[in-house]
């Protein structure tokens, strides 16, 4: 993958200065990345390393101490054919002409975006492999969520999960734009708003989640008066599967909302007004100045905090940890919480090969958006 | 002689006696000024308060200095084990589960502590229970832990609903759901909202899976402590698979649906907190609810609670044919009035245990640090404050009801709570929990997993069984049969 | 207008709706939790103050150390984060990188011979120097044959996919990894911790920032005469001031509430705060009352800090810079 930077180079002024300046200054490059490229190489090496090995072993006690031997990929073939698969993938069904007509319609949206490809002027060889890949990989995980999802079949951990990130994201950032935008304007108070706002993202993860354990429940806590209202106090939503999905995916939204809402807000407060002030000149209305005008300009932006929240959002852990322990049954499990229990239980072979599974799903999902989405957008910029 | 020499050799003299008499009677008064002795629990107030409390009253007496560091409850198990393994050594003692023993025994990391007791004065070891005594605290016949606290489970009901509607406090399993049935949706409390007839902790990943075995143990054990529950003792094979498993999950699911909305989401604090509170007429829980009960900031039930032995089944399950068959003299040796119970000690009781590794002085400060806290003069004031987390598990804790009614019980609670827990700790059957290799795999990520899904109407009965069944062979393949069904004897102390 | 303050006032109230219900939950007795909902205070149920004092007092050691660690381990590691990630952001946006394939090929290589020698029972000390030599020898032969390189996004690239991975896959590898330094139970160790799991982050989100920093007032400087260091330093941050900001409030926030990594690289002395509020979930079920408390006295430092730092992320600090 190799890119190229989208940066001019600021120059570099030759003749006024004394030559350690000049050197200093040619290697500035250097100076300025090597310190936190180290850091992060040296503290990120030992861990990755260690636990993909890891994860190709089993625990067990001897009489010396721990003993890791090494299996392979056992830990994941147990995950993908074996006695997991079901906690893991899901339990699959034949397809149902409903969920066939779902597949064909999408799988014919993928072949018109190749097709179209194919076509374009700026077409490579590599261009087309690589979304030929991400096509192929993107239809297996729509069709597992498919056939679990919408049949009599049970969706696993990685599909709850691509279903929180795919849920929660969307939702944090319709929201947090919507907010941004409104706080943006004139508005008595807005400071106000503007620190309110902030509040759920500064609560520690685990608090946040007691938190919401608290408000979701039936007999003490704080919305008993509106079940109560509805008659509806002797059904439990957090005993439901799709009920307890949507807690853990309010929760998720209402704590992490501020984080996309302050850097759209950041974004949308350093635009130059001027803009904006010629858009009014020639009559265009605040809906066509927010699309032509300050949405292309805010999509960097937005492309960067959407792919931090998306990496961020594949680990949730906290909220279904603490609200259900990941139940009914398996239901609100995600990869990260599957990861945490078998790990609790010692098994911590068989954890590092569930957090090497998710490894691989966010990086096929980092990798697609970043070739995607984020380089039109920050090309355009 | 010189009066220096003759200084001299009184000292040396008076030196030589008290060290033989140290050495003699390894009593918990030697001195021990200078050392530090770090004891790790999880965060309180249960078990880190009294032993915070008690600290400095023993540093007074010995010298020894104890610092008492506190970790989350759901992250003890793998902070000890990441310290040991890597042989960091932060710790130098710890109150923790005995069923840990399994994993923390075998690699060499515990203390053997079978002299120590036998000549302790101030721990007193005859005076604790002798299923504590010869079960909980030993492992393969030697003593590697010091109880402090009595683990198992109880009914408790509501003496004055069942007083007034004249039913009798449940003896088997049928009684439990019918009493549950009747005062299911009724209003307990006078406050005008329906209330439940049995309030139990069935979250998943929480305490479900030991609420599970209570029901299924009537119907598994029967032939005393020895025969155990979990496996068959010839074969390691699980007796998770059987008429009676299968008539435990029948039950478990029935009460499932005679209880609040959330009952599959509610842990033990859920549960406690609706029983004190007046909404329930039975639970299920180990000897907390007792003490919780007489509390006025926490309950309204203050001497309404009545408290019994857990219910116990007419038939068990003939192990060789895995069909249930009725209870005769010599199927149920151990029968109350042809009831078979099978007391569950439950996680078994927060005992003490000292870390192999740490210096030898450090070591002797800890276990004298570990009797005091278990000796009766201490104890026994201790299981009476419920905030402290101890539950009796002494002789000595029985006959002395002044301590309980100073502490607010009052004398006809007093007598029925500790009746209750002693004719369960008094049963030959009782139960002793599983503390093999990986027992946590075992109970915690299979057993727990699929009662979550068994509840939530995932897996039928036939479904969770044979799943539960796979997932423990799988284990015990993985770690060696052979292996597995010696720790298992070992654990339950089988020599043959 | 109405509509938009409808809308915000709606919102609000979702944000603070739960924290009044903290802050009464920490009012309220064991009894009348259980017993809820109550809503108003001396209205609905008695309000005490057991539970601020069981933290304050009775607690009183247990709740300061945590506070006072995750206050200096807060601090220090954003503090360094943001310096750190801030200048790699601008090398990113301002420099052009090539990293050539060969020279990340003889790194794997010369990494893997180290593994190798660990893993035969060799003194890591040894493996670190020796590797390094041999990866030293490979750069100056064998990986001047390859000419592809890899460039800034992709080094950006790899920075965040260091996030990728959950903390509990390598949170034990870390642990082992302070033992051998002896760091256990350290501010060090949190913060260096802290500091290389936010790098990314910050690097990413000031790489926009820099990014929209007109290019014209960097190179009438340099014609000036001025240096790197000092176009860095005088004009370009100045002018990323909101971006800094959010950044710092982020890294705050996120080095503030992170438990998995301290719990495992604490023990008596560097506990932090987030640890304290999962321990209140023990035998009994979750102690809400108290884990309240904890919760509202968390926030408290960061929100005074939110509201201090507020009005930097403003607008107006861009605007009138670029004249003509």
């Amino acid at each position: 993958m190799s890119g190229e930077a989208s940066a001019r180079q600021v120059p570099v002024a030759a003749s006024r200065r004394s030559p350690l300046v000049t050197r200093l200054d040619r290697s500035a490059g250097a100076v300025f990345i090597l310190p936190a490229v180290l850091v992060i190489l040296a503290f990120s090496i030992f861990p990755l390393l260690a636990s993909l090995y890891v994860s190709m072993t089993r625990l067990s006690f001897s009489e010396g101490g721990i003993r890791l031997t090494y299996v392979g990929l056992g830990n994941y073939a147990k995950l993908l054919v074996g006695i997991d698969r079901t906690h893991f993938l899901g339990v699959t069904v034949p397809l149902t002409p409903l969920t066939a007509a779902v597949l064909v319609v999408i799988y014919a949206g993928f072949a018109f975006l190749l097709v179209r490809y194919l076509r374009s002027p700026v077409r490579t060889v590599s261009g087309f492999v690589g979304r030929l890949v991400t096509a192929i990989i993107a239809g297996a995980l729509v069709w597992l969520v498919v056939d679990t999802v919408m049949t009599s079949g049970r969706p696993g951990t990685i599909v709850v999960t691509l279903i929180y990130v795919g849920v929660d994201v969307s939702a944090q950032y319709i929201l947090a734009l919507g907010l941004a935008l409104l706080v943006v304007q004139r508005l008595p108070g807005r400071r106000f708003f503007r620190v309110v706002f902030l509040l759920p993202m500064m609560i520690t993860p685990v608090g946040v989640a007691y938190l919401f354990r608290m408000l979701t429940d039936t007999s003490k806590g704080p919305l008993y008066p509106l079940w109560a209202h509805f008659g509806l106090t002797d059904v439990s939503w957090v005993t439901n599967p799709w009920g307890a999905r949507l807690a853990v995916m309010i929760g998720d939204v209402w704590q992490w909302t501020p984080f996309i809402f302050i850097v759209l807000l950041a974004s949308i407060e350093s635009l130059p007004i001027e803009l904006n002030e010629a858009a009014v000149v020639d009559g265009a209305n605040r809906w066509q100045m927010f699309w032509a005008i300050t949405f292309p300009q805010i999509l960097p932006a937005t492309s960067t905090v959407v792919l931090i929240r998306l990496i961020e959002a594949f680990k949730i852990v906290d909220l279904p940890n603490v609200l259900t322990n990941g139940g009914p049954g398996t239901a609100t499990e995600s990869l990260t919480l599957h990861a945490y229990t078998i790990w609790r239980a010692l098994d911590i072979g068989g954890s590092a090969a569930v957090a090497y599974m998710l490894l691989i799903v966010v990086t096929f999902v980092g990798i697609s958006y970043v070739n995607l989405f984020r380089r039109r957008v920050t090309a355009m910029a | 002689m010189s009066r220096y020499l003759a200084r001299a050799l009184v000292m040396a003299v008076g030196v030589g006696l008290l060290a033989a008499c140290n050495a003699s009677n390894s009593t918990s008064t030697g001195n021990f000024s200078g050392t530090t002795i770090r004891v790790v629990t999880f965060t309180g107030p249960q078990i880190a308060e009294p032993l915070q409390r008690r600290a400095p009253d023993f540093e007074k007496a010995t010298g020894a200095k104890v610092q008492v560091i506190t970790v989350p409850f759901s992250d003890l198990y793998q902070k000890i084990l990441t310290d040991f393994s890597t042989k960091t050594n932060s710790y130098d003692a710890m109150v923790f589960d005995p069923q840990w023993m399994g994993d923390y025994v075998p690699p060499g990391y515990l203390e053997d502590l079978t002299n120590r007791v036998q000549n302790d004065s101030t721990l007193q070891w005859s005076d604790i229970a002798a299923f504590f005594r010869d079960f909980s605290a030993t492992f393969k016949g030697h003593v590697y832990t010091i109880p402090l606290d009595g683990d198992f489970q109880m009914v408790y009901y509501r003496k004055d609903l069942l007083q007034k509607d004249g039913l009798q406090p449940p003896a088997t399993w049928d009684d439990y759901i019918s009493i549950a049935k009747h005062f299911q949706g009724k209003d307990l409390n006078g406050d005008g909202k329906n209330d439940y007839g049995s309030c139990w902790a069935m979250k998943r990943s929480a305490q479900s899976y030991w609420m599970y075995i209570s029901v299924a143990a009537a119907y598994l054990q029967s032939q005393g402590t020895k025969q155990g529950a979990f496996f068959n003792t010839d074969n390691m094979q699980p007796l998770m698979n059987n008429a009676g498993a299968a008539a435990a999950l029948d039950v478990y699911k029935q009460l499932s649906k005679l209880g609040p909305p959330d009952q599959l989401n509610n842990d033990v604090g859920d549960s406690r907190g609706l029983f004190v509170t007046g909404r329930c007429a039975l639970s299920l829980d180990w000897g907390d609810i007792g003490t919780l009960a007489i509390d006025p900031a926490q309950s309204k039930v203050q001497d309404k609670v009545g408290a019994v032995i857990l219910p116990g089944s007419k038939k068990v399950v003939d192990r060789a044919t895995g069909q249930l068959v009725d209870c005769t003299a010599t199927i149920c040796p151990n029968a109350i009035n042809g009831v078979n119970h099978a007391p569950f000690a439950a996680f078994g009781g927060w005992s003490g245990a000292i870390n192999k590794g740490a210096p030898s002085k450090v070591k002797d400060a800890a276990f004298a640090f570990l009797s005091y806290m278990s000796a009766p003069a201490q104890s026994g004031v201790d299981v009476t404050i419920g905030k402290t987390g101890f539950n009796p598990y002494r002789t000595s804790h029985f006959t002395n009801l002044a301590t309980w009614t100073s502490a607010g019980m009052s004398e006809a609670a007093a007598k029925d709570y500790l009746g209750a827990i002693q004719a369960s700790l008094q049963s030959p059957n009782m139960v002793l929990d599983l503390r093999i290799p990986q027992t946590a795999f075992y109970q915690q990520t299979a057993l727990d997993t699929a009662l979550a899904q068994f509840l939530a109407g995932e897996l039928s009965v036939n479904q969770t069984m044979a799943q539960i069944t796979t997932q423990w062979n799988s284990k015990t393949d993985e770690i060696g049969r052979q292996a597995q069904l010696d720790a298992y004897k070992a654990s339950l102390s089988v020599t043959k | 207008m109405v509509v938009s303050y409808a809308l915000l006032v709606a919102w609000a109230l979702v944000v603070l709706f739960p924290l009044y219900w903290l802050a009464t939950t920490s009012l309220k007795t064991p009894l009348d939790v259980n017993s809820g909902p109550f809503y108003i205070p001396f209205r609905d149920f008695k309000p005490t103050l057991e539970s601020w004092r069981y933290i304050f007092v009775d607690l009183a050691d247990d709740t300061f150390r945590p506070y006072l660690n995750t206050v200096v381990v807060g601090l220090t590691s954003t503090a360094i984060t943001l310096l750190l990630g801030s200048m790699a952001a601008y090398g990113l946006v301002r420099m052009k990188y090539r990293v050539r394939i060969g020279a990340i090929a003889s790194f794997v290589v010369a990494l893997a011979g180290a593994v190798a020698v660990v893993a035969a029972g060799g003194p890591w000390q040894l493996a670190l120097l020796g590797g390094f030599a041999f990866f030293l020898l490979l750069l100056q032969t064998v990986a001047r044959r390859f000419k592809r390189a890899l460039g800034n996004d992709d080094i950006a690239f790899w920075m965040i996919s260091q996030r990728m991975l959950p903390p509990v896959a390598v949170v034990i590898p870390i642990y082992v990894f302070f033992q051998q330094l002896a760091l256990l139970d350290t501010w060090a160790a949190l913060i260096i911790a802290y500091v290389a799991s936010h790098l990314p982050i910050v690097v990413w989100l000031m790489r926009d920032y820099f990014q929209s920093v007109p290019l014209e007032l960097e190179e009438s400087a340099a014609i000036d005469g001025a240096s790197r260091y000092r176009i860095f330093r005088s004009i370009v941050l100045p002018l990323a001031v909101p971006g800094l900001v959010a950044t710092f409030l982020f890294v705050l926030v996120f080095a503030w509430n992170e438990y998995l990594i301290a719990l495992f690289l604490t023990s008596a002395n560097a506990q932090t705060l987030p640890l304290t509020v999962a321990a209140q979930n023990a035998t009994r079920g979750p102690q809400w009352w108290y884990m309240s408390v904890l919760i509202l006295i968390m926030i408290g430092p960061v929100i005074a800090m939110a509201i201090a730092l507020e009005r930097f992320i403003a607008r107006g600090l861009l605007v009138g810079a670029v004249k003509g």
